[in-house]
């Protein structure tokens, strides 16, 4: 399914950031710097070659102010410690971008071997020594633990699982953002990212098709701690084979905050889920701030220790 | 019609993925391109969508009476193939609706069965999926066969099952709680074709639109088939009692049949709040739906639960309590005593 060399969506202007490595095609907007890293190193280049097209899309949901609304609902639920020129970021800062990902569904034959716990309650008998030193003999119910080996296979398609393809944005961010609902997918057209910034698949199919599988697996792994008989398990271990791999490249929409602060720090990014406006992002603290509020802090135990300790030494 | 290459479900118009496996389908095999997009009238409060009858002119929800909106959906809109007649009839369902109304118990308003005002009680047939599916299901369970110390051993294993008919609900008037409780009590076997003519004496009923889309039944298609699979594969569990029975199944070769199943709603008004009640449209005894509670009697429940407990309480307080024997008094006062 994936790979067709087929491009008609390749928009006319391509541009290629010289921080991050983004190749980002704009169908109706213009921009000087990165969303990603709000890099100004961003120049004009030829559309790749053998670019892959788009089969599926998820459309963006609601605009940027709306975005904007989300974000600063976010930003005052961090701590007051951020550094403030995060709060100042202008709204023409955040970006909608079409990422460029893979959408991987398979089938997955799994066979496993675990320890199974069964509890079982047994009479205990124990000694014990009363007021008067004598020493007596009871008997307590306590339960216990039967470890027993199982052995067994597991069956299941393991769908909906989306991959990065972009240079831009690392699979753990747009991975912090997820999960996209997938029943709102649209077969892809030009229409729908006209005037929005979508970026090229800037990463390879096999390489996405090998993250896309320890996902799976790891999605298996889950499935298998809840198919586990007994009343615990323990040294679950499995090997999965997956067939009837699918990879097909989509867009998912994402509102990238990229905000260079600092010309000495990496630009701060804030990323919003274009259609379920979930956000991830680490927020820099101000570090003044942070040594203002622990002195304070160390201030008030201060005067409370030593009123107290005042009040404490007054005759009653 | 096309089948998925990957689990041989026949694919339907719309799909952009298999509804089972979730595999791709590709652009060229989609037989609805180019096909004009249906509106849909849509209630702004329940979320139901009902056939528009020009007739009747009803711009009002049939599921809870509310304001509809026109809302104009992506995919095609799917049609029913076939129907459930009604077997109870206008006055049936207003004669079981009467009768739940008035068995509402003791926490219902004493006045509910007289005061209700009955604005609807109206024929609908909803929108549900029959789904035939075959599938490989593995399961794991704990039974007393090969139990040592434990009362308990685990086991696993896996089987090749068929499955025929199940239903798995495509409305979005009826909530999927209130179509479970109906499902169980329809009988499939009596379904005919939705082009059949309504014989004499039969109920006309509105027809839900089928707007929920295929892929969204996923979830309910698979979660039907696991609760069906773990009721099937019980003979497989060895032993004679078993508990934590798991099942992962792999679905193939799903048909889905489009089918409209019938039921009365029954919306009522009591001292002007609203309220919504279903009636089976096979068996009239099958009655569910929310009825008001009058809070002076939970009040007066709680108030004199709470008098009990007080008066347990004092008695409590206020017995005597019974002096220790002689031989028991605290070695404390002993030594007083022999102070003085």
């Amino acid at each position: 399914m994936a790979g067709s060399s087929v491009d008609v969506a390749t928009p006319a202007v391509t541009f290629a950031c010289g921080h991050c490595g983004a190749s980002l095609g704009f169908a109706g907007v213009r921009t000087e710097t990165c969303p990603y890293c709000a890099s100004p190193n961003f120049v004009e280049r030829p559309p790749g070659a053998n670019q892959p097209r788009p089969e599926l899309v998820v459309a963006f949901t609601g605009d940027a102010a709306g975005a904007r609304r989300k974000l600063d609902l976010w930003l005052g639920t961090r701590t007051w410690f951020a550094d403030s020129r995060i709060k100042r970021a202008r709204i023409e800062d955040l970006r909608g971008v079409y990422v460029p990902a893979y959408l991987y569904s398979a089938v997955a034959h799994t066979d496993y071997t675990a320890s199974i716990g069964e509890h079982y309650t047994e009479l205990e008998t124990y000694e014990t020594t009363d007021a008067q030193g004598n020493k007596k003999t009871e008997t307590r119910s306590v339960t216990r633990t039967e470890y027993r080996s199982l052995a067994g296979h597991h069956v299941g398609y393991v769908t909906d699982v989306i991959v990065s393809a972009s240079a831009g944005l690392a699979n753990a961010e747009l991975q912090a953002v997820e999960p996209y609902d997938l029943l709102q997918l649209r077969r892809y057209s030009p229409a729908v990212v006209a005037g929005w910034i979508a970026e090229e698949f800037s990463r390879a199919p096999d390489d996405c098709r090998r993250v896309s599988r320890a996902e799976a697996v790891d999605e298996v792994g889950l499935r298998l701690r809840r198919f586990m008989p007994g009343d615990s398990h323990s040294d679950l271990s499995w090997r999965t084979t997956v067939a009837w791999e699918s990879l097909d490249p989509i867009l998912v929409p994402v509102w990238v905050l990229a905000v260079r602060y600092r010309d000495d720090r990496s630009p701060l990014r804030v990323v919003i889920n274009g259609q379920t406006g979930a956000i991830a992002g680490k927020v820099p603290l101000a570090w003044w701030k942070v040594t203002l509020g622990i002195v304070v802090a160390a201030a008030v135990i201060a005067a409370v220790i030593f009123a107290i300790s005042q009040h404490g030494g007054q005759p009653g | 019609m096309t089948a998925c290459t990957r689990c041989e479900t026949a694919l339907e118009d719309g799909d952009l993925r298999c509804v089972i496996c979730a595999f791709p389908v590709p652009a060229t095999a989609r037989p609805s391109d180019g096909k004009p997009r249906a509106q849909v009238l849509r209630c702004g409060d329940c979320g139901a969508a009902v056939a528009f009858s020009a007739e009747a002119k009803a711009p009002r929800c049939g599921f809870c009476g509310q304001a509809m909106a026109i809302e104009q959906p992506v995919d095609p809109i799917e049609t029913a193939q076939l129907r459930l007649p009604f077997s109870v009839d206008r006055d049936a369902a207003e004669a079981a609706a009467r009768g739940w109304l008035a068995r509402r118990g003791w926490f219902a308003p004493k006045a509910l069965s007289s005061e209700a005002v009955l604005e609807s009680l109206t024929p609908l047939s909803w929108a549900a999926w029959l789904v035939n599916a075959e599938a490989l299901v593995t399961w794991a369970a704990d039974s007393d066969a090969g139990a040592n110390r434990s009362a308990w051993a685990p086991h696993a294993g896996q089987v090749s099952l068929r499955f025929h008919n199940i239903v798995v609900p495509a409305s979005r008037g009826l909530r999927e709680a209130e179509a479970r409780l109906l499902i169980p009590y329809y009988e499939l076997g009596r379904a005919v074709g939705i082009d059949r003519p309504l014989g004499a004496g039969e109920v006309a009923s509105t027809v839900e639109s089928f707007d929920a889309q295929r892929s969204a039944a996923r979830r309910y298609v698979q979660d039907a088939i696991e609760a069906t699979a773990k009721v099937r594969i019980e003979p497989q569990i060895p032993g004679r009692r078993y508990r934590n029975v798991h099942v992962a199944c792999l679905l193939e070769r799903q048909t889905t049949d489009r089918i409209v199943l019938p039921a009365w709603v029954l919306a009522y008004r009591y001292r002007g709040n609203p309220y919504r009640a279903i009636v089976h449209g096979q068996r009239p005894e099958v009655v569910f739906g929310k009825s008001p509670i009058d809070w002076g009697k939970v009040g007066k429940l709680v108030a004199v639960v709470a008098l009990i407990a007080a008066a347990v309480a004092l008695i409590v307080l206020l017995a005597p309590r019974q002096r220790p024997p002689a031989d028991q008094e605290p070695l404390r006062d002993a030594v007083i005593v022999d102070g003085d």
